[in-house]
C-alpha cells in the first residue's frame, strides 16, 4: 500500500515527465537555423529528429508538408498534409483526459488541432502544391475543402476571425481557372466579406487584385446593379477587359514572405505572503519575426507590376490569439488554484513532500506556445496578363523604402486564356529573436 | 479476507489492468478481410462505395442497347471503347482507377466489347513497337500502323453534395459515366450510381 503523505506523487512526478522542461517554440531551433541559412532538407532532418510526442503529431505534420514543399517535393508535401488533415480532424474532437490534464498540469497536454486560420491556410498551401503539379481537378477539390471548412467554422462561431479571406480568395481563383465563373464570384463576394470583416479587427485592406476581380466577373455574368455598386464603393474605373482575358494568359505570382510569428511564454511569480509556497501563471504572446521585406516587383520584359499584401498572417495569428487570452487566463488560474490547493494539502503531511509539490508544480507551468512555425508571415498576390508563351520572369525582393535587397528569375509557359500559378517563398536570412 | 487481503487484491488487480492495457499497444495487429466486407471508418469515399459503383455501372453497360445497335450497323463488328478522364468533381481526393480498372475488366471478359489501351498506356506500348522496329526479327516484328481505333469513348465524372450541421453530415456523391461515338459526337450510353451516406461524429473521445 502506497503511503498516504506520498499519495498525491507519482501524479506530480508523471506530469513533470509528460510535459518536459522547455515550451514547444524553444526546442524548434534547430529547425529554424537551418530554414534560415536556406536549407529546407536539412530543416526536414532537425525537424524529424526533434520528433513529436502524440499531442503534437498535427504540427509536426504541418511542418513537415511545408518543409517538403520548400524544399520541392509537392506530392510528398501533399502526403503529409492529408495525414494532417486527419490527425486534426480527430484533435478538434474534445477528450476528456485532455481537459483534464489542461486543468491539472498545463495547456500543452491538450492534442493541438489548429488555430481557424490554420486549417484553412492547410487546404491553400495543399491547392498550392497541386497548382504546382499542374493537377488543377485536385487543386479544386482543395478548393472545395475550404469552402466546406469555412462553412463549418462560420456556423460554429460567429467569430469573423475564423474566416479566412486568402483561403476563399485562391478558392475563388482556382474556381475561375478551371473556368467556373458562378462559383468563382461566390468565393470573390465570400472573401470581401471577409475582408471586410477583418478590416473592423486589425484594419485589413482589400486587395486591389478582389476588388478588379469582382468588377470584371460581376460585369461578364450580367449583374448590373451589383456591379454598379461596387463600382461606386471601390471608386475604380480600371479592371481587365474581357478581350485582353481571351487573348493572353494570366500569371498569378504569390510571395510567402518571412515566417509566421513564434509564441513565446510570460511566467509571473507569485508568493503570496500567508502561505509558503510559491504559485506561477504562465500566458503566451506572439513575438513577430523580423523581415526586412516589404514587397516585390515582377517584370516580364516591358510589363511590371508590385505585389500587394493578401494575407496579414502576424495581425491574424495575434488577433486569434487575443481572442483566446480570456479562456487561456481562465484555465491558468484554476491551475494555480488546483496546484495551491494540492501543495498546501501535501504541506499538511510532510514539509518535504509539499516542496516537492510546489517544485513539480512550478515546473509544469509552462504557456503552450505551439503554432504552425514554418508559415509565412504575410502572403501578397500580383496578377499579369502575358501573351502566350515562354517568359523570363525578374522577381525584385524589395525593402519599405524601395531598396532591392534580392533578385530571383524565374520562366515560364505562359498559355491563352489559362492561368499559371507561380510561388515563392522568402525565409529572411536572419533568425530574429532568441532561438 | 481482512482488509490488508483485500487491499493487496486490489492492488494486484489494478496491476493486472495495467499490465494487460500496456501490453495490448505493443505490437502492430493484422487482421486479414474478405474483399466484399463493408468497413466504414471516417466516412470517406471507400472501397466499398467503389466496389459498388463498379458493380453497377458494369451491370447497366452490359445491359445497354448500345453494343447490339453497334453490332448490326456494323455487320458484327464488336465495339471498341477507349478509357477516357473520369473528372473528379467532388470534395474528395478520389481514386477513379479502382472502378474503371474494375469495368474495363468486367467488360472485356464479358466478350461483348472491346477495349483499347488509353493515352496513358499506349505510349509505352508505341515505345516497344519502336523498339521491335530496329531490334526484333523480321518475322516478330509488329508493325506501326496498325492500332484498332476506338469507335467509343470513356469518359464521366463524380459529383458530390454535402450537408453538414455540427457533427452530423449527410454526402450525396454521384458517379456519371458516359460512352460518347467517336466517329460523330452521339452519348450512346450513360450510366449513373448514387450513394449516400450519414456520417456523424463522435462529441467526446477519451
Amino acid at each position: 500500500m502506497i503511503a498516504p503523505r506520498l499519495r498525491h506523487f507519482p501524479l506530480l512526478l508523471a506530469s513533470v515527465l509528460l510535459t518536459g522542461c522547455a515550451t514547444y517554440s524553444a526546442t524548434m531551433g534547430e529547425m529554424e537555423r537551418q530554414l534560415a541559412v536556406g536549407n529546407p532538407r536539412a530543416a526536414l532532418e532537425a525537424l524529424e529528429q526533434r520528433g513529436a510526442p502524440e499531442r503534437d503529431r498535427a504540427l509536426f505534420l504541418l511542418d513537415k508538408a511545408m518543409l517538403l514543399r520548400l524544399a520541392g517535393d509537392y506530392a510528398a508535401s501533399n502526403a503529409a498534409f492529408e495525414e494532417a488533415k486527419t490527425v486534426m480532424e480527430v484533435a478538434s474532437v474534445a477528450s476528456v483526459t485532455e481537459t483534464t490534464g489542461s486543468f491539472i498540469i498545463n495547456d500543452a497536454t491538450r492534442s493541438y488541432a489548429g488555430e481557424p486560420f490554420e486549417q484553412a491556410l492547410l487546404h491553400a498551401y495543399a491547392a498550392l502544391n497541386y497548382l504546382a503539379l499542374n493537377a488543377m481537378d485536385e487543386a479544386r477539390v482543395e478548393a472545395l475543402q475550404v469552402d466546406a471548412r469555412l462553412q463549418a467554422l462560420a456556423d460554429d462561431d460567429d467569430e469573423p476571425l475564423a474566416q479566412d479571406p486568402f483561403a476563399r480568395y485562391l478558392a475563388g481563383v482556382i474556381y475561375e481557372a478551371k473556368g467556373e465563373s458562378d462559383d468563382a464570384l461566390i468565393s470573390y463576394r465570400k472573401a470581401y466579406q471577409a475582408y471586410k470583416a477583418h478590416t473592423k479587427v486589425y484594419g485589413a485592406v482589400v486587395p486591389a487584385a478582389l476588388q478588379r476581380d469582382l468588377l470584371r466577373l460581376t460585369e461578364r455574368l450580367g449583374l448590373k446593379d451589383e456591379h454598379a455598386r461596387l463600382k461606386e464603393e471601390f471608386k475604380r474605373e480600371d479592371w481587365p477587359a474581357r478581350a485582353g482575358y481571351a487573348q493572353n494568359g494570366e500569371l498569378v505570382f504569390l510571395l510567402h514572405n518571412g515566417l509566421a510569428p513564434v509564441k513565446r511564454e510570460h511566467i509571473s511569480v507569485i508568493y503570496p505572503p500567508v502561505s509558503s509556497q510559491v504559485v506561477s501563471v504562465a500566458l503566451p504572446y506572439y513575438e513577430e519575426r523580423s523581415n526586412p521585406v516589404a514587397r516585390a516587383r515582377l517584370t516580364a520584359g516591358d510589363a511590371a507590376v508590385e505585389t500587394e499584401l493578401v494575407e496579414d498572417i502576424n495581425a491574424i495569428a495575434k488577433a486569434t490569439l487575443d481572442d483566446a487570452m480570456g479562456a487561456i487566463t481562465a484555465r491558468a488560474v484554476a491551475r494555480a488554484v488546483a496546484k495551491y490547493k494540492v501543495t498546501a494539502q501535501a504541506k499538511k503531511e510532510n514539509a518535504a513532500a509539499g516542496l516537492v509539490s510546489n517544485i513539480a508544480g512550478l515546473l509544469t507551468e509552462r504557456a503552450d506556445t505551439r503554432s504552425w512555425l514554418t508559415l509565412p508571415g504575410e502572403v501578397q498576390l500580383a496578377r499579369l496578363l502575358l501573351p502566350p508563351g515562354d517568359h523570363r520572369l525578374k522577381l525584385e525582393l524589395l525593402t519599405a523604402g524601395g531598396a532591392v535587397l534580392a533578385t530571383r528569375e524565374f520562366d515560364v509557359h505562359i498559355e491563352k486564356g489559362r492561368k499559371s500559378f507561380l510561388s515563392h517563398h522568402w525565409i529572411p536570412s536572419l533568425p530574429a529573436g532568441r532561438i | 479476507m481482512s482488509l490488508t487481503q483485500l487491499r493487496a487484491a486490489r492492488s494486484a488487480a489494478i496491476l493486472l489492468v495495467v499490465a494487460l492495457v500496456a501490453l495490448a499497444g505493443c505490437s502492430t495487429r493484422v487482421t486479414r478481410m474478405d474483399e466484399g466486407e463493408v468497413k466504414d471508418l471516417s466516412g470517406n469515399w471507400n472501397d466499398t462505395d467503389s466496389q459498388l459503383v463498379s458493380k453497377e455501372m458494369i451491370g447497366q453497360m452490359l445491359e445497354g442497347a448500345w453494343a447490339s445497335n453497334h453490332q448490326r450497323a456494323h455487320g458484327g463488328k464488336l465495339p471498341a471503347v477507349i478509357v477516357g478522364t473520369v473528372k473528379n468533381l467532388s470534395h474528395e481526393h478520389i481514386n477513379v482507377n479502382t472502378f474503371v480498372a474494375d469495368i474495363e475488366r468486367a467488360v472485356i471478359n464479358s466478350g461483348r466489347v472491346e477495349f483499347v489501351a488509353s493515352a496513358a498506356e499506349r505510349q509505352e506500348v508505341r515505345d516497344e513497337r519502336k523498339d521491335q522496329d530496329v531490334n526484333a526479327t523480321e518475322e516478330s516484328r509488329k508493325a506501326m500502323g496498325k492500332e484498332l481505333g476506338a469507335d467509343y469513348m470513356l469518359t464521366g465524372s463524380i459529383n458530390t453534395i454535402i450537408d453538414a450541421e455540427g457533427k452530423t453530415s449527410v454526402r450525396y456523391y454521384q458517379v456519371d459515366l458516359n460512352l460518347i461515338s467517336l466517329s460523330d459526337n452521339r452519348k450512346v450510353w450513360v450510366g449513373q450510381k448514387k450513394i449516400k451516406k450519414q456520417v456523424d461524429k463522435p462529441g467526446m473521445r477519451l
